[in-house]
Order: C-alpha cells, then sequence, then structure tokens
C-alpha cells in the first residue's frame, strides 16, 4: 500500500507544519535560542581582539548553536504530542509505524533547515561584517547544513522519542543525543571549515568531510528507522 | 547451573594469576622500549595493563548490541539483565582504560589530557556508557526501559566505530600499536598473555554479576508470590 502510506506521511507531515503555522511556537523559539547564543558568543569573543579571525571559530561556533537549537526543537515536537495524547491517538490508527517516523524526522529537518537559514545571515551580519568574506560558494555551507541536518533530524527524532518517556526529558536528551552525534558534527565543523576559509585544497578536505556526513546519514539513520517500531511501541 | 558457577569462578582465579603473571613478566621479562634517542622508555610497561582492558572493553561492548538485539527480537526479559551487565563490565573496563592512560599521557607527553583523535573518541565512548545508565536510571516502567536501553546500546555500538574511524581521517599522535614489526617477539607474547588473562577476568565479571543479578531478581519474585 505505498499510496495510502504516502497521504498517512503526508498528513502527519500537513499536520505538524500546520500547527507549526498557527502557533509559531518551534520556529520562534529555535530562532530566539539562536539569537541568544549570539549574545554569548559576543561575550565569549569580546576580549579576542580587532585582528581576531572570526572566521576560524566561526564553523564551531555555528554548530554549537545548531545543536542545542536543534535539542530544544526536537523535544518540543515531541512534548506536544505526548501532553495533549496525539501520540496515542498516531498509535492507535492504523498507521505503519516507519511512517510516524519518517513524517516526524522530516518535520523537525523542515523546521531545522528554516531557522538554520534564517539564522545563518543573522551570524554573517552580527560577526563577519568588515571582515575576511567566504572563501568558497556558498551552495557549499548550505550543502554542510542540508546533510549534517538530515543526520540531526534522524537520529534525533529516535532519542526525542525515548527522551520524552523519561523522568528526565531535556537532560536526558542532551546525554544521549550529544555523543551519538559526535562524528557528524565534526565532520560537519572540518567541512564547514574548508568552506568558509577557501583556498587550494579546501575542495578536497570538503568532500572528504561530505562523504562522512553522508556516510553518518545513510548508516545511522537506516539504524533509527530500523529501531523506532520497537521504540514507538514500547 | 553449579557448574556454570564454578566455571566463572576457575576463570576468575585463573584470569587474575595470568594478568598477574604477565604483569610480572612486563617488569622482569619483556625488554624495554627506547626511545629514538636511547633512553629507556619505563612508562611504556603500562601498555601491558592499558591495552589489554581497552581491547576487552570493546569485545563486551559488542555483548552490549548483540543482547540488545537479541531482547528486541524475543522481549524476554533474560536478555535484557545480560545486556545491561555487559554494559557495567564495559563501563569497568572503559573506566580502567581512561586512568590508565590519562597516566601514560602526562608521562609521555607531558599533559594529563589533550584533545588527541583517539582520546576523543575513547571519551565519547565514555559518555556512550554512561548515557546508557543514566537512561535505565530515569525510566520506570520495566518493558520501556529495556527497550529503549536495547535501543540505545545498539546505536551507541554503531557510532563508536564510526567515532574512531572519523578521527582517523585527522592526524593522530597515539601510538598504533600493530603497525609492521612494531613488538619483539617477547614484547608480543607477554601482551597476548595479559590479554587472554584480561578476556578471562571480563568473562569471570560478567557471569558472576549475571548470577547475582538473577539471584537477586528471583528473590524479587518471591517476595511478590509471598506478597510482600
Amino acid at each position: 500500500m505505498p499510496g495510502l502510506s504516502m497521504r498517512q506521511f503526508r498528513a502527519i507531515l500537513k499536520k505538524d507544519i500546520v500547527m507549526e503555522l498557527r502557533t509559531k511556537e518551534m520556529i520562534t523559539s529555535m530562532g530566539l535560542y539562536a539569537i541568544l547564543t549570539m549574545v554569548v558568543y559576543q561575550v565569549a569573543l569580546a576580549e579576542a581582539g580587532e585582528n581576531f579571525d572570526v572566521r576560524l571559530v566561526m564553523p564551531g561556533l555555528i554548530w554549537v548553536a545548531f545543536i542545542f537549537m536543534s535539542m530544544l526543537g526536537l523535544n518540543r515536537s515531541f512534548v506536544h504530542e505526548k501532553d495533549q495524547g496525539c501520540l496515542d491517538a498516531l498509535l492507535l490508527a492504523p498507521i505503519d509505524r516507519p511512517v510516524i517516523f519518517l513524517s516526524k524526522s522530516v518535520g523537525n529537518l523542515l523546521f531545522l533547515l528554516v531557522v538554520e537559514a534564517l539564522s545563518l545571515p543573522v551570524f554573517a551580519f552580527l560577526f563577519l561584517q568588515g571582515k575576511e568574506g567566504i572563501g568558497n560558494p556558498i551552495w557549499m555551507i548550505a550543502l554542510v547544513l542540508f546533510g549534517a541536518s538530515i543526520g540531526i533530524a534522524g537520529v534525533g527524532t529516535l532519542l526525542a522519542t525515548i527522551s520524552v518517556n523519561t523522568s528526565g526529558k531535556d537532560i536526558m536528551l542532551a546525554v544521549l543525543f550529544v555523543p551519538l552525534e559526535y562524528p557528524l558534527l565534526r565532520a560537519a565543523v572540518g567541512a564547514t571549515f574548508a568552506a568558509v576559509i577557501g583556498g587550494p585544497g579546501t575542495m578536497t578536505a570538503f568532500w572528504g568531510w561530505m562523504a562522512w556526513i553522508a556516510a553518518f546519514d545513510v548508516i545511522m539513520v537506516a539504524v533509527a528507522y530500523g529501531l523506532y517500531e520497537f521504540v514507538i511501541g514500547a | 547451573m553449579k557448574k556454570r558457577s564454578m566455571l566463572a569462578e576457575i576463570m576468575l582465579v585463573l584470569g587474575g594469576i595470568i594478568t598477574t603473571v604477565a604483569l610480572l613478566m612486563a617488569f622482569f621479562w619483556a625488554p624495554a622500549s627506547l626511545y629514538p634517542d636511547g633512553r629507556v622508555d619505563f612508562a611504556q610497561k603500562i601498555f601491558y595493563f592499558h591495552v589489554p582492558v581497552a581491547e576487552a572493553s570493546f569485545l563486551v561492548f559488542v555483548f552490549t548490541a548483540y543482547y540488545g538485539i537479541r531482547f528486541l527480537m524475543t522481549k524476554r526479559r533474560e536478555y535484557d539483565t545480560k545486556a545491561k551487565i555487559a554494559t557495567e563490565v564495559t563501563l569497568f573496563f572503559v573506566l580502567l582504560t581512561m586512568a590508565t592512560g590519562i597516566l601514560w599521557t602526562r608521562v609521555e607527553w607531558n599533559v594529563w589530557w589533550q584533545w588527541e583523535p583517539r582520546l576523543t573518541t575513547y571519551f565519547i565512548m565514555t559518555l556512550l556508557v554512561i548515557g546508557y545508565f543514566v537512561l535505565r536510571n530515569s525510566v520506570e516502567d520495566e518493558e520501556k526501559r529495556a527497550t529503549y536501553a536495547a535501543a540505545f546500546g545498539i546505536l551507541a555500538f554503531i557510532d563508536a566505530p564510526i567515532s574512531f574511524l572519523i578521527t582517523r581521517f585527522v592526524q593522530s599522535t597515539h601510538p598504533v600499536v600493530f603497525k609492521s614489526g612494531g613488538l619483539e617477539t617477547p614484547m608480543l607474547v607477554t601482551f597476548i598473555i595479559a590479554q587472554v588473562g584480561m578476556i578471562m577476568l571480563g568473562y569471570a565479571f560478567y557471569q558472576l554479576r549475571l548470577q547475582q543479578e538473577q539471584l537477586r531478581e528471583r528473590l524479587d519474585a518471591l517476595k511478590i508470590s509471598v506478597g510482600g
């Protein structure tokens, strides 16, 4: 029944998007969180001096912001479902569990990409003005964002489903999420660095890191997909 | 049941003797390793403890994932208990590896800690193993706890090698032991004996702890049936 699954997938995704468009809760809280992180960065770099090359730490800074922001969003996306009993209803409905996983992951991926696309120009506006520009074409950064966000949303959806059922909730998601995402984050920072700095040799490094991101996405999201049925049914 | 219990105890004693013998061999038989400038590298002796423990930790971690899969397939509680005990032994070995590794880095690199690829990834693995127990402790319902722990154990087991591989992509200063012609024969023999002893100890810890846990579960069941 691929046609039916597709309709179920679209229905769940649409529900999440409509709810977000009405409440604007995830986008605003994640976006605000990203801006607040940048205020903290200003404090962190306050004594670094005028000649400090922000581009050297920029990949790390933006991924720190994105990883914490994504945890906030992932948690939200399931706290809602749980508090309002929507998750129970979804489980009662005759929907294949993998369909729930895919639609929730894609929804999380969309929100994540929107906030990332909004907050990256803000970062450039606040920190990169009057400095040396980005060395390589901008599409490279977009590609890293897209690739790494798949891994964050895919694995994160499984972990958020687990953590929402524990007594720790937010802190539990962080404890499980950060070490599991370590390889992805490392590759994302590597690839972003290659894209930001530019110059000879950075293209090879960039594609090397992108291959790692792709490998992580394929392996870890496939495993998360396979485990989801057990986790959500427990 | 009785026979298995004896095997675990025999392995415990034998493993203890063998690792001790290996440690004595390391100091009195295996030749000293030399720095390129000819000075004696005494700190290298920790290699006969550090590496066997580290490798035993990976080996036991395999069983966390294996019993996790078995649990998800069958939903039988005994596999959850086995996975939990395997992770406990992993945690024990991981902490020993960390402690001995840090001592070695202090002597050899002059720092307690360095964000060197191998250290970084082992630190990540430590966090994953600790996370496994934090997760277990925060779920009340028994079946949920077992399922979540199994899922996380499997994910962590797949994630750890990716971490190790990805840092190989970057330059590492951690010694690679088994590159071509790395060890002299007496060193290799000592190392292998230490490794065998450590695996026996790992098996013994696992079995004895498992028997203890199974006994506790039976006791709990008895208490409930009596009406306590």
